[in-house]
């Protein structure tokens, strides 16, 4: 609450003088929302059906089609919301959001690394794979968006403080993602022997539930945030 | 003082108490929570930790003719013998139900029926065959179970005696009997055996029983040498013992079809065993006096786990047989049996024994002095199947029940007075022995039993034209009343060694407690006060660092909970430890400070991670004990000569840096005399650890240094520096005149006594010492650095860093190539310097071995994490307050991890893998909290000198 407080007040502060962020309508943020969780769907029915195969059974192909189906609609999408609109064309948010997926790819591995991922050779394609899923989770939106300003992706990524509605729909589902990934590795160690328990299967389970529940958050704040918009027009 | 400067009046009496308490203000809730815990784990481990003491005597031929009884005549031991052979076969794992038929329980499983051959040979010849439900006691693991029936005692898990990592048995036993009178025996199977009595088999063929997935190589080597050996004539005593049940339990369950497939085969095998027996059991024959015993050492549970004490997992099955003509009945009153239909129509008896009858019982059959520690009785029902050959020698007037009654009757007074003397011995000489109670009580059946016998029994037996009228009547009374001073023995036995005493558990856990509210209690109230002198600034992550801190430590704690985690607990500590990395690197960013740092610091806890796992790696691949693991730095150098040659060199070469290191260090302005002299000590300790190093290592030929100099004197003269620093700084202590300023003294006394330790630990731990000092030296320069990102004077709230200290030093523990079990002990480590082995050494340098990184640095190694806050203007009495808080913290996150395990050990105390795996962690984690206390008051004495600054 605490936060929330303070980075609406932030908001009335700022919002004059800072260049107004691009804002967003409810309406528009749900079918943004929906749209992405409509493309991981899609990954997953075409997993299903048309190749029979899943994420316990192989886990590293059906990565990889989630990061295909969603990697045209995340940057797409979000790269009608970049900053600066004066400066910076369509294609080019475009172009920077094609940059950003190897960049959050590389971040989200040495992550995966650090915490403890395997990194024998049988496992290389799936971290890799799901690295990719995790970029597009988290650092693609933002660079759409954002691009290089390093002041705004501290904002979001260290501290926190999204300002606006487009940066709630970047900032929520971005730690979603990854507090659901965390939480997702816990169930590994553990004597089950399900196939399931394997790296990264659990963690992925973990990281798309983290996803959906942040992306309905996030359509939370958002209403919130036009609200309050609204009240202040008034 | 430069403390007056500070706050209102109001508070300037508090002020002055504070100032009349001194240093002892600050140190004595460290030490009262040292007492505290001590109390809490007495109680506890005496209720949890069941120990036995074992004792070194054995029992001879010539002692029975101390006792009262009557020892037999022609030439044997102590009893007479009934049979010459014994052919032992063990199924591990044996459950009840695969023996008895199904007729005897509530429902007929797929399992059941399939050791036909024994139900049949009990239901046709029931006086010579008969089927023995037997009650095991736990821990019901292979080991402790074989233990068990060769010394006829209770094994617990802490068996105190002169085996230092090695499993043989060194008390008296079965085995070792037979072989003391001049038995042969051969063995085959379960290579857990041979690890128990290595020098015991006249032949051996033991296989690799570790490896759970395979069902096969044991029970075939098994197979392939038992029935050719039947036909041997070089053996007293066979032993066969099968794993094939225990593996397919372990693997598949009991409900599958290879565990069907494999009693099936067992089914056979036996079949075939029983014919060969039968064959040559004729008058003259080899195997005319041989009985047959097949027996479970323990039962399953359907999963096919073990370990605990449920009725699954300790009912198992004694099937005996002899070949001989059997005694027409024995005595109602001594037969246990409950008899059913089986499916077929027969007749099944089956009686019911304790397995820890079986050593005792077998060894008056044979004719051996029973173990000296054990404390079953003879089972009547066993023994009577060895009844037959007594009666060349009896009298003819006494009908052949009568005749086995007086021998039973010798043999229990044999048996007695053999158990008196265990348990007289056994007070005698250990502390914690039975209550002085108890032990009368036991005297006094003791000595009425015995009375009858001198004042009647004897005369009854000695008078063999007595007739049976007034005979038979005062024989059972006799062994009535020694069955009444067995079972006693026996009850008091178990519920010494084999029961939980859960009031003394709770009692612990209440003091646990007690003094983990009694921590918190005193952060708070110093919080207090210190927020009472310095204004605390609010900074939001002053607040979430707590409250992230309370996280990592909660689920840290709540990971012990179970055993996977426990089993992993080097990952999970080091993928906490990464998460407060990644942590501190978004503080970082949001500061905008220290981002190589913190990046750096993610690095090192990937190193930590991939150390961590060799180690793993290599914990899940020991099955030998007693292995010298000089570290893991061998283990990775295998196969490539340059990888080896760089395995010698590089820690060297990491030695003389960090040496140069600490010369560089010293060589700074603030290092004046007490402490400049301390760290030339530790450089000249490098360079001994090099030079040993060098004449231990085969590569570079130490000829320069004669080889036993390098071996034996080298870490000699270290230790002797290390304990002359420590020396030296304790007392240096008392007549030095600091003139400088807190800071660079704090700075000063805490890198040398880390230095003093640093030589012992490194040496002790091998060659992997300077590279994990290495990392600890950087890793605690990364923590320091951090404690300023939080920013403001506030050092009250300086939880995360400690959190995160502590948990690098739990990472360090496990880098270091240790884990929580005691094949994890590196006992190589106690004999670096000394051939011999002398228990209170040894366990010390064991200890620092294995606690020196974890422990030992980190707790002397805290106040870093004060200094770098402190500044100049402060005073003493700033200084005090920080490192009491900063110990009180580090005690308290020791304190509460160490509450959960002993809670997780309480509440799996009937888990499959409480001797396995809780207990271990549980001793490991015991220690780990005394010894934390320990040092942690050590070091409250050390810092905190009375001079004002």
């Amino acid at each position: 609450m605490d936060r929330r407080n303070s980075s609406e007040k932030t908001t009335t502060s700022q919002g004059s003088t800072m260049k107004a962020p691009p804002s967003i309508s409810v309406s528009e943020a749900f079918i943004v929302n929906a749209l992405c969780v409509l493309g991981l769907a899609f990954a997953f029915w075409v997993a299903n059906t048309v190749f029979s195969i899943d994420l316990v059974s192989h886990p590293s192909l059906t990565l990889f089609f989630i990061s295909i189906a969603e990697l045209p609609i995340v940057i797409l999408l979000y790269s009608r919301y970049r900053q600066n609109r004066q400066q910076c064309t369509y294609l080019r948010a475009v172009g920077r959001g094609v940059l950003g997926v190897p960049i959050g790819a590389l971040l989200n591995f040495l992550g995966a690394i650090a915490l403890g991922a395997p990194v024998t050779f049988q496992y290389l394609p799936k971290t890799l794979n799901w690295a990719l899923m995790m970029s597009l989770f988290t650092t693609v939106p933002a660079s759409c968006v954002l691009g290089s300003s390093w002041a705004d992706w501290r904002r979001i990524f260290a501290q926190t403080k999204p300002n606006g509605s487009i940066e709630y729909l970047i900032c929520l589902p971005a730690h979603g993602a990854v507090i659901g990934a965390w939480f997702g590795a816990w169930p590994m160690p553990l004597d089950w022997e399900r196939p399931w328990q394997e790296w990264p299967i659990s963690v992925s389970y973990g990281t798309i539930a983290g996803y959906l529940v942040a992306m309905v958050a996030s359509l939370g704040f958002v209403l919130n945030c036009c609200r309050s918009q609204n009240i202040k027009r008034e | 003082m430069k403390q007056s400067e500070t706050t209102s009046p109001s508070e300037a009496a508090e002020e002055g108490r504070r100032r009349k308490r001194g240093k002892w203000g600050y140190i004595w809730p460290l030490w009262t929570t040292l007492l505290l815990h001590l109390l809490a784990i007495l109680l506890f481990t005496t209720g949890f930790l069941l120990t036995r003491t074992e004792l070194p005597y054995h029992s001879h031929c010539s002692d029975v003719s101390r006792s009262p009884c009557f020892s037999s005549n022609n030439g044997s031991c102590w009893t007479k013998p009934a049979v010459n052979r014994l052919v032992l076969i063990v199924l591990d794992a044996l459950r009840f139900d695969f023996v008895a038929p199904s007729t005897f329980f509530a429902e007929s499983k797929p399992w059941m029926d399939k050791l036909r051959v024994l139900k049949n040979a009990a239901s046709t010849r029931p006086l010579s065959a008969r089927i023995f439900k037997a009650i095991a006691d736990p821990p019901t693991t292979s080991l402790q179970r074989l233990k068990g029936l060769t010394t006829g005692g209770l094994p617990t898990f802490v068996d105190v005696g002169n085996s230092f990592g090695a499993p043989e048995i060194v008390e008296d036993n079965f085995i070792n009997q037979l072989v003391q009178n001049g038995k042969k025996v051969v063995m085959m199977g379960d290579d857990t055996w041979t690890q128990l009595f290595p020098h015991h088999f006249e032949r051996s063929y033991p296989y690799p029983s570790f490896n759970v997935k395979d069902l096969h190589t044991v029970d075939n080597g098994c197979i392939n040498h038992l029935l050719p050996s039947l036909n041997e004539e070089d053996w007293d005593v066979l032993i066969a013992h099968f794993l094939g049940v225990d593996h397919a339990g372990h693997i598949f369950g009991v409900d599958s079809t290879p565990m069907i497939e494999k009693l099936e085969q067992y089914n056979t095998i036996l079949e075939r065993v029983i014919d060969v027996l039968e064959n040559q059991s004729g008058p003259g024959s080899s195997h005319e006096n041989t009985l047959l015993v097949v027996m479970g050492d323990h039962g399953q549970t359907l999963n096919g786990d073990h370990g605990g004490g449920s009725a699954e997992e300790v009912e198992t099955a004694i099937f005996a047989m002899s070949f001989k003509k059997p005694l027409s009945s024995v005595p109602a009153e001594f037969d246990s049996c409950s008899c059913q239909q089986d499916l077929d129509g027969k007749n099944v008896c089956i009686s019911s024994m304790q397995q820890l009858d079986f050593a005792v019982t077998v060894s008056a059959m044979l004719g051996i002095p029973f173990p000296y520690g054990s404390i079953g009785h003879i089972n009547p029902e066993l023994y009577a199947l060895g009844a037959d050959s007594w009666n060349s020698d009896a009298s003819q007037k006494l009908s052949e029940p009568d005749v086995w009654m007086q021998n039973y009757a010798n043999a229990l007074c044999i048996n007695s007075w053999q158990v008196k003397r265990y348990i007289d011995a056994y007070s005698a000489s250990t502390a914690v022995g039975f209550s002085h109670d108890e032990l009368s009580r036991i005297a006094s059946i003791y000595a009425h039993a015995e009375n009858h016998w001198s004042n009647s029994t004897k005369y009854l037996l000695l008078d063999r034209q007595n007739n049976n009228a007034t005979s038979v009547p005062a024989l059972k009374k006799q062994i009535d009343a020694y069955f009444k001073f067995l079972t006693a023995v026996t009850e008091l036995a178990r519920s010494k060694w084999t029961e939980f005493d859960l009031n003394m558990m709770g009692i612990g856990i209440g003091i646990m407690l007690i003094s983990v509210i009694f921590q918190v209690f005193t952060i708070l109230r110093a919080n207090k006060e210190h927020d009472g002198t310095l204004s605390s600034s609010g900074d939001s992550w002053i607040i979430s660092g707590s409250i992230f801190t309370i996280f990592l430590l909660g689920i840290r704690a709540c990971s012990f909970l179970s055993n996977s985690y426990i089993l992993e607990e080097g990952k999970v500590a080091n993928f906490l430890l990464s998460t407060s990395g990644i942590v501190t690197l978004r503080q970082s960013v949001i500061k905008g400070k220290l981002q190589i740092e913190s990046i750096g610091f993610l690095i090192l806890s990937t190193f930590c991670r991939f150390a961590i796992e060799v180690g793993l790696s290599k914990q899940a691949a020991t099955s030998a004990f007693m292995k010298d693991y000089s570290s893991w730095i061998i283990n990775i150098a295998s196969g490539l000569p340059v990888w080896d040659y760089a395995a010698e060199v590089v820690p060297m070469v990491v030695l003389i840096l960090l040496a140069a290191w600490l010369y560089k260090a010293s060589s700074g302005s603030f290092f004046v005399w007490p402490w400049k002299y301390v760290i030339l000590g530790t450089i000249l300790s490098y360079m001994l650890i090099v030079a040993h190093w060098i004449a231990d290592s085969n590569r570079f030929d130490g000829g320069s240094i004669p080889q036993s100099i390098g071996r034996t004197y080298i870490p000699r003269i270290i230790y002797a520096i290390g304990l002359g620093q420590l020396l030296f700084l304790a007392f240096g202590q008392l007549f030095k005149n600091s003139n400088l300023d807190c800071k660079t003294n704090l700075v000063a006394k805490t890198t040398s006594i880390l230095s003093a330790w640093s030589s012992t630990v490194i040496l002790l731990s091998g060659k992997q010492g300077p590279m994990v000092a290495f990392a600890s030296i950087v890793g605690g320069y990364f923590i320091m650095k951090f404690v300023n990102i939080e920013g403001g004077q506030d050092g009250a709230h300086r939880s995360f860093s400690i959190m995160q200290w502590s948990l690098f030093a739990t990472c360090l523990f496990f880098c270091s190539g240790h884990w929580c079990a005691f094949d994890g002990l590196r006992y190589g480590a106690a004999f670096i310097g000394f051939e011999e082995f002398v228990l209170v050494r040894q366990a010390i340098l064991l200890a620092i071995d294995t606690f020196g990184f974890s422990i030992i640095l980190p707790v002397f190694g805290l106040p870093f994490l004060v200094a770098i806050k402190c500044q100049a203007n402060l005073g003493k009495n700033f200084i005090f307050i920080q490192l009491s808080q900063m110990y009180t913290t580090y005690g308290l996150i020791t304190a509460i991890t160490t509450t959960f395990t002993i809670l997780c050990v309480t509440i799996q105390r009937r888990h499959l893998m409480v001797w396995g795996l809780f207990a271990p962690k549980f001793v490991f984690d015991v220690f780990n909290l005394i010894l934390t206390d320990v040092l942690i008051c050590l070091a409250s004495i050390y810092y905190f000198d009375q001079r004002e600054g």
